[in-house]
């Protein structure tokens, strides 16, 4: 049990960045707000960032560039957070679409509950 | 110049349609060059990708590899166009072209404005374009970017019809699509720190190398994948947005998303399995039983949910719930004759989903009517659309000398083969609730009383799309021929039988 602790101290940005994913997850499937699972799933894509960020990340590591002809033992390796660039824009396109058919969504019922949305739409099919 | 782009042949099969999409909004006003100008690329692409086939099948062995800008993997991006990636080209192209046909004239009444019509077509080539980049990449994150891709523009494909429900059934895909793409990144980031390298072979080596060390992390890394790729691919009981953003998209939209968007996400997940883990790393998890018995699952629980919906569209979406298990258990079937199978299963049912949901949409667009009960006698008024309608349902069900009874058979073949006979059962009795939900249509359409209003077939385009697609579902049956034999040399590919 103390040796997983201590693992999960070490490891730390991967122990958040599962944390994170968890909490993430939650909210999507339990929050009804839109607004809220798109936070939810904003959160989810972080996690999965800070996971890659870290696994790049070299305690001790230089930057990986030859400065002034000296050169170091350690380096951190920059793909990740270079690939995590991608990611965030990504992330961003899917948020923006999103906020977009919120908006849509919003103008034609007049809420942001998914629960009232459903009911509403429900009633509408009923009749 | 003509070697230069032979040479760069497939670079530009993934170009072509991406750059067209970029410069249509530019005159998105003008319906008809748009539209003259999209089927006139999407015959242009479809021809090269019968080049790059026929280049594939004249030469036996290794697959072309071709480095991007040069640089040589694993610091550079590769494409890697084997059997699998001239295969999914030639549905890709072969189902695109046909359903850009049958847009022609038609989308206006669908979804409102010109400017939106035009707006399909851009969607449409992204989509288009992006999957033609999962079908030829060798690289892991330029997979996810290019899903991403292709996942956006199917949620803006669903939502292009200003309709209240349209917007809702967008907003569950994409908040369901991008919880899937964010497993299927973190399945990519433990691979990639399982193994350090990004490129799909090198990672398969390294993987095949070090996956005693950490058996768990490797675990983890396929649940990742299979779960967000079963999000995506909407296998059951992960398919619950399926049937909403399918049935509410306007036709071609869903025809696209129902015949090949999915199936874009299943050739990813079989790249990851096969040529990332390794068949032999599938056999050591079992893999291969957890992907059969989830096929299995879904064949009858997708054919139960279609059986109960009396609205068209949605029985329709329904059935390809039940058809993507068929494809996730060829996918664990993990033998020669499994995997042709489904890849064959694969490209029929591209082409008879299309049809149908081609057929049907022209069918409700004409009598504004979406339930099933309310189509008695339809058959008499519109006979080319009942009539693809019919043909199309007989090659899902699997009748001899249609194209769905070819991949089935190989199915059954293949799961006599791997000794597992209650898959064969599950692929008969398959077969016969997917007769159970046809049928009925059909003869309703046929038998039943003919009513007063005046509908006919739709005009000239979306006739010749039809009859095309049927052609197809024809054509597939009854000469398999060659496509049977690119199906069978992608699945031994796949295997690593040389």
């Amino acid at each position: 049990m103390k040796i997983l602790f201590e693992k999960l101290l070490i490891n730390y940005p991967y122990t958040i960045a599962v944390l994170l994913f968890s909490i993430g997850a939650l909210i999507v499937v339990n929050k009804p707000n839109l607004f809220k699972k798109l936070i939810g799933i904003n959160i989810m894509e972080s996690s999965i960032f800070i996971m890659f960020v870290g696994g790049g990340y070299i305690r001790g590591g230089a930057v990986p560039a030859i400065e002034g002809g000296k050169s170091h033992s350690l380096y951190i390796n920059p793909l990740p957070s270079a690939l995590m660039l991608t990611g965030i824009v990504v992330s961003v396109s899917v948020t923006a679409f999103a906020l977009a058919l919120i908006f849509r969504l919003y103008k034609s019922y007049g809420t942001v509950d998914s629960n009232k949305i459903v009911k509403m739409r429900n009633e509408a099919m009923g009749e | 110049m003509i070697s230069s782009i032979t040479s760069n042949l497939p670079v530009f099969l993934i170009i072509i349609p991406l750059f067209l999409a970029f410069i249509i909004p530019t005159f998105a006003r003008r319906l008809k060059l748009v539209e003259g100008l999209v089927i006139s690329i999407e015959f242009i692409w479809l021809l090269g990708a019968v080049y790059l086939a026929s280049i594939i099948l004249k030469q036996s062995g290794q697959p072309i590899i071709y480095s991007m800008g040069g640089w040589q993997a694993p610091w550079g991006i590769e494409l890697k166009i084997g059997s699998l990636s001239a295969f999914f080209m030639l549905v890709i192209t072969g189902v695109s072209l046909p359903v850009a046909i049958f847009s022609k004239g038609n989308l206006v009444q669908e979804v409102g404005s010109k400017e939106r019509a035009s707006r399909f077509y851009v969607l449409l080539l992204l989509l288009g374009g992006a999957m033609a980049g999962m079908a030829l990449t060798n690289d892991l994150f330029n997979t996810y970017v290019l899903v991403e891709v292709a996942s956006i523009s199917c949620c803006a494909l669903v939502s292009i019809r200003k309709h209240p429900r349209a917007s809702e059934a967008a907003f569950k895909y994409l908040i369901l699509a991008t919880l899937g793409s964010a497993f299927i990144l973190g399945g990519i980031g433990y691979i990639f720190m399982l193994t350090g390298y990004l490129n799909m072979g090198f990672a398969n080596i390294a993987m095949n190398q070090i996956w005693q060390n950490s058996p768990n992390a490797v675990w983890i890394a396929m649940t990742f994948v299979f779960i967000g790729f079963g999000v995506k691919a909407a296998l059951f009981p992960l398919h619950v947005w399926l049937p909403d953003a399918h049935s509410n998209a306007p036709t071609p939209a869903s025809a696209i998303l129902s015949g090949l968007a999915v199936k874009g996400y299943i050739l990813c997940y079989l790249k990851f399995m096969y040529d990332v883990f390794g068949p032999n790393l599938m056999m050591q998890f079992n893999m291969d039983k957890i992907l059969v018995l989830a096929g299995m699952i879904a064949i009858i629980a997708g054919s139960l949910f279609a059986l109960s919906q009396d609205e068209l569209k949605r029985r329709l979406a329904y059935s390809t719930v039940a058809q993507i298990g068929y494809l996730f258990l060829g996918l664990g079937l993990m033998n020669q004759k499994g995997l042709t199978g489904m890849l064959f299963y694969l490209a029929s049912h591209a082409v008879i989903k299309s049809a149908l949901f081609l057929s049907a949409g022209s069918i409700i667009t004409a009598t504004g009517k979406k339930k099933i009960s309310d189509l008695a006698g339809i058959g008499k008024k519109m006979p080319i659309s009942m009539g693809v309608f019919t043909i199309a349902s007989l090659g899902l069900i699997g009748i001899p000398l249609f194209s769905g009874f070819v991949g089935k058979w190989y199915l059954l073949l293949g799961s006599f083969e791997s000794g597992n006979t209650l898959a064969a059962i599950i692929i008969i009795l398959g077969s016969v609730l997917c007769a159970a939900y046809l049928l009925p249509i059909i003869r309703i359409a046929y038998f039943g009383e003919v009513s007063d209003d005046k509908v006919k077939d739709p005009a000239l385009p979306q006739k010749i799309a039809l009859l095309i697609l049927a052609l197809a579902v024809l054509v597939l049956g009854i000469i398999p021929g060659s496509v049977l034999e690119l199906a069978s040399r992608a699945a031994a590919e796949l295997l690593m039988i040389q």
